[in-house]
Parts: C-alpha cells; structure tokens; sequence
C-alpha cells in the first residue's frame, strides 16, 4: 500500500528542506506521496531541480500563508 | 550536470566554510560524488584540534547579524552539514599530502572526517571531468 509521508522542512534553510526531503525519499516505496511543507524562500525552484534531478513526479507545487507546500510521487523508484 | 564536484578548500575562514556545507551537502543530495581536496587555511580546521574557524575582519560588521539568522534557523555547524553528507552521499574528504608534511600532519592527526592523505596527481586523476570549485 502507497503511503503519504509529511515532511515538516519549515523554518529551516538551504539546504535543510531538500536533505530532509532526500532522507524522506531514501525510506520511500514506490508509489508513496511526499509530502513537504517548507518556508525556505528558494525551496520551490530547488524542489522543481530536485524532481528534475532524481525523475519523480511533481504533483503539486503551491504557497499559502508564506509556507510552500510540495507534493511528490515516487515514480523513479522500481 | 557534473559528472561530480571537486572542491578544492584552500581558505581557512568561517564564511568559506558555508559555502563548502551548502554545495556538497547538496551535491550529496542529487546523488553525485563530491572529492574535497583541503590544503592552505584550511588544514588547521580539519585536525583533532581542530580551532573554531574566525570570520573575517572585514565583513566583521555583518556577523552578529549573520550568526543571530543561523540560530534562528537552527542551522547545524559546516562540521555537522558535511558529515551528514558523508553518510548519505558519496563525499569523501582528502587532505594535501603537500601541506601535512610542511605541518608535520599525520593520519592520526587528522579529524575522523578526513578519509586519507593524497598528492594532486592522485586527486586531479580521480576528479577527471568533475567540475572543480575553488574555496
């Protein structure tokens, strides 16, 4: 079973979101829903590289009240 | 994208040390190898005794404020950034074999980050086509 997995990167900085985000991924299934909110200011450029980088899928991508909120699917993972 | 990073540390203050935490922390991150070469300044910082590396005089004025932001953010030392990025990707730390000698280093000198003592020959020939960045 796909599971949803919520990382809470908020209020830390560059590189703190996407490390926590690979650590996250690194333990994930594929399939599984990342889920990660974040206030760094550059993390929604770094997370689109990101998912460029390791060839996952961006579902979602949008911010609200000064927190950015992600969300993943594992798709690179076999 | 690179191949991998070379970073080849050579300034020994506490603002190039952000620098070094942030790219091969990130690096580490989108799984691509990072070979750090330490020599000049930045020896001292990489021993068992290793001091508390000092921001420049310069830019003196804007270090309180510098400092206040990373506490704020909890942002963990360049040490802890980098060995955290030793155990989740492919980084391994080398220090000038040059400089040891000229500083009367040896292995068990070294902090236990350091991986081994090489020349520039053994550092340039396993870093052919790695981007290099100098610090």
């Amino acid at each position: 079973m796909p599971e949803k997995i919520v990382v809470d990167a908020r209020n830390m900085a560059c590189p703190g979101p996407i490390t926590k985000l690979t650590k996250a991924y690194r333990k994930a299934k594929p399939g599984d829903i990342i889920e990660v909110l974040a206030t760094d200011p550059g993390f929604k450029p770094d997370v689109q590289a990101w998912v460029q980088r390791t060839g996952n899928e961006l579902l979602e991508l949008k911010e609200e009240g000064g927190v950015i909120k992600a969300v993943i699917k594992v798709t690179a993972k076999k | 994208m690179a191949k991998g990073l070379a970073i080849i540390m050579f300034t020994g203050q506490a603002e190039y040390f952000i620098p070094l935490a942030v790219l091969t922390q990130t690096a580490a991150n989108f799984g691509i190898p990072v070979r750090i070469f330490v020599t000049g300044f930045a020896l001292p910082y990489f021993t068992k005794n290793k001091p508390e590396p000092r921001f420049s005089k310069e830019f003196e004025d804007m270090v309180p404020k510098l400092e206040e932001g990373m506490k704020k953010l909890n942002m963990p030392s360049w040490y802890d950034i980098v060995k955290e990025a030793k155990e989740t990707g492919d980084v391994k730390i080398y220090v000038c074999s040059l400089m040891a000698e000229v500083m009367g280093l040896k292995k068990e000198d070294l902090d236990p980050i350091v991986d081994d003592i090489v020349g520039a020959a053994y550092f340039m020939q396993t870093t052919e086509g790695y981007q290099v960045i100098f610090i």
